[in-house]
């Protein structure tokens, strides 16, 4: 089950403090970037909440952002709906699309989920990219974001519109977190250590899993939601298997199950790529490579490491052991 | 059209000569799955690693044939760096970290193409002896595309020869279905692991340098294959050799006759049939192990 532990807490404190500190002091290129982490975040949450805690690794979670940005979009642009209505429409559809998958997915595991999922995620690339309608390859433009003048704020000034995506991720981590500590989040962490048991039990698998799924798919259509906002622009490249893939990366820098690590991990993907890649165009090879050793080392990401690092610390601090904690899976 | 009886072979070669270059592919990649449990994503990689491999030698010292023996063992080559230095640690992770680390490696070799033959896409030439049409059930149908049918058929009937009826073959099958009980029964498991792990990347290297011709050689000819790679092991089933014949033939016909048939429906229509088969046979049709 998710614990807020002493240590995760000071990381969002820190996480929040730099980024809205970051948000008033960075010109306009940093801002962008800020975005760009922001959205990121949204979407690796998404994927932390049923790879890290259901153990269903998706590689459909790109896909499913995409439904959400050419829902906005689709909405919005084409159909001409209120941009909050068209929003909320978004992120409804996304997860009602990301239940059916989860439910139709549910009995497959390992390596089968994993490739299900992808198959789901190619044909909703597909539909998209072959259907006239969506614009084909060019995407479709003419997107306009969020009218939040009622509160007194312009999205179109870039400072504002970063603040709001980082209040996003606040209010999504909060869903993440709601959703993983109520009955639902339990019984997933059930399934996750044994379905059998809890088949036992008298529970339906299928269905929280399902569930989970559905509420993973709204959180990833938030965040494709955003990206359409962001851009302005919708393309197919959005719902590519290598967006569900990098975000994957994310996860696991960051610290699989920990839902800060993917925090954390979305800020170094997202800083690392612009920094190799202004440095040389094959950041790529540097982004393959960490990702390797980061796998290789068997810790659990950036997060996870450090997670270890201070319970080691305690441990030799007091030398009787306190309790069964297993850092990695809480 | 579609009444015209030259319509139908053209398609049906068409078909079948796609259904041999994604047989060449994903038998590498299924036959190292059944064996290790390893979920190789880089074999896309190694494939256009072998597709750069041969359009290089081809040019330089003016042969395909050169290429096509040079290629696969390029690639074996890189095969052998690749286990002894990820792939034997990871024998015994978990599918996700399996993934993740193939999927690094994909980064890597990419980058690694690119900043060896840049992002220009190299051409290659159909040789001399295989240019032109051959007149085949009345239709022309170009030599070459032939050529690449005949060779998918010898690879299968080789690697049908070799498992099937030969010993190195019996203790790949009984490696497949229980590898404690092979190893307690004296099969060096291990070393066995590695010779099918090089032959799977030969086969790679090879389906690159026959694809370098047909495809426009391009860094990332390997992600784009890599899904159909992936569509045909599972809709056959992880490692079996029918499996992947089945899975290649299936993808192949679904591919060409959907894309002539049902524009509209055909790019949909292989993953929707993908779907079908992991939710009534979520081990595929032909799954190694009962």
């Amino acid at each position: 089950m998710f614990r807020h532990t002493p240590l995760r807490v000071a990381a969002l404190a820190l996480l929040a403090v730099a980024g809205i500190g970051y948000a008033f002091g960075a010109s306009y290129f940093g801002l962008e970037i800020l975005t760009e982490i922001a959205i990121l975040a949204i979407l690796v949450l998404a994927l932390d909440m049923v790879a890290g805690f259901g153990g269903m690794v998706s590689l459909a979670h790109g896909a499913l952002a995409g439904v959400g940005a050419y829902g906005y979009a689709m909405l919005q642009a084409q159909a001409g709906v209120a941009p909050p209505i068209a929003l909320l429409g978004a992120i409804g559809l996304t997860g009602a699309l990301a239940w059916a998958i989860g439910a139709v997915c549910a009995r497959s595991h390992g390596i089968y989920f994993i490739m299900a999922t992808l198959a789901f995620g190619q044909m909703a690339y597909s539909y998209i990219f072959e259907t006239p309608v969506f614009g084909g390859d060019d995407g479709l433009g003419g997107i306009s974001r969020l009218d939040l003048s009622v509160l007194g704020l312009d999205l179109m000034d870039s400072r504002n519109f970063a603040l709001f995506c980082l209040a996003m991720v606040a209010l999504a981590y909060a869903a993440c977190a709601f959703v993983l500590r109520s009955g639902l989040g339990r019984s997933l962490s059930g399934v996750h250590e044994s379905e059998q048991r809890m088949r036992a039990l008298g529970l339906t698998v299928w269905r929280v899993k399902a569930h989970v799924f559905g509420l993973s798919g709204m959180i990833a259509g938030l965040s494709g939601a955003l990206a359409a906002q962001h851009i302005m622009y919708v393309s197919p490249g959005l719902l590519s298997w290598t967006v569900s893939g990098e975000a994957l990366v994310v996860v696991i820098l960051g610290g699989l199950g920990t839902l800060v690590g993917p925090l954390v991990g979305a800020a170094f993907f997202v800083v690392l790529k612009h920094e190799v890649g202004a440095i040389t165009p094959y950041w790529h090879l540097v982004t393959g490579l960490v990702l390797i050793a980061v796998v290789m080392s068997r810790a659990n990401g950036i997060f996870g490491a450090l997670e270890a690092w201070v319970g080691r610390r305690r441990a030799a601090r007091q030398p009787q052991p306190l309790a069964k904690e297993v850092p990695g899976n809480a | 059209m579609t009444h015209d009886a030259g319509f139908w072979v053209l398609q049906a070669l068409n078909a079948l000569q796609l259904s041999m270059l994604l047989f060449l592919l994903s038998v590498g990649l299924t036959v190292i799955f059944g064996l290790m449990h390893f979920v190789n994503l880089a074999h896309g990689a190694l494939y256009a690693l072998g597709a750069y491999v041969a359009a290089s030698v081809a040019g330089a010292w003016g042969g395909f044939w050169v290429g096509l023996i040079v290629a696969p063992i390029a690639v074996a080559a890189m095969g052998v760096v690749l286990y002894g230095g990820l792939i034997r640690r990871m024998r015994r992770s978990g599918p996700m970290a399996q993934v993740l680390v193939t999927f690094g490696l994909i980064f890597a070799l990419l980058d690694l193409t690119r900043i060896i033959w840049g992002d220009v896409a190299l051409a290659s030439d159909v040789p001399a002896l295989l240019e032109g049409q051959v007149r085949l059930l009345g239709v022309d149908y170009p030599a070459y595309r032939l050529f690449v049918i005949g060779l998918g058929l010898a690879v299968l009937a080789v690697l049908a020869f070799v498992l099937g009826r030969t010993q190195i073959g019996a203790m790949i099958r009984a490696g497949v279905d229980n590898d404690a009980m092979a190893a307690c029964l004296g099969i060096d498991v291990e070393r066995l692991f590695f010779v099918v792990f090089c032959v799977g990347c030969a086969l790679a290297g090879l389906a690159g340098a026959v694809a370098a011709p047909l495809l426009s050689v391009t860094p990332d000819m390997g992600l784009q294959i890599l899904i159909p790679v992936l569509i045909v092991i599972v809709i056959g089933g992880l490692g079996s050799l029918k499996g992947a014949i089945a899975g290649a033939l299936i993808y192949g016909v679904v591919q060409t006759f959907g894309a002539v048939l049902a524009p509209q429906l055909s790019s949909v229509l292989i993953y929707a049939l993908l779907a079908l088969v992991l939710v009534t046979r979520p081990t595929g049709l032909f799954p190694a192990k009962g």
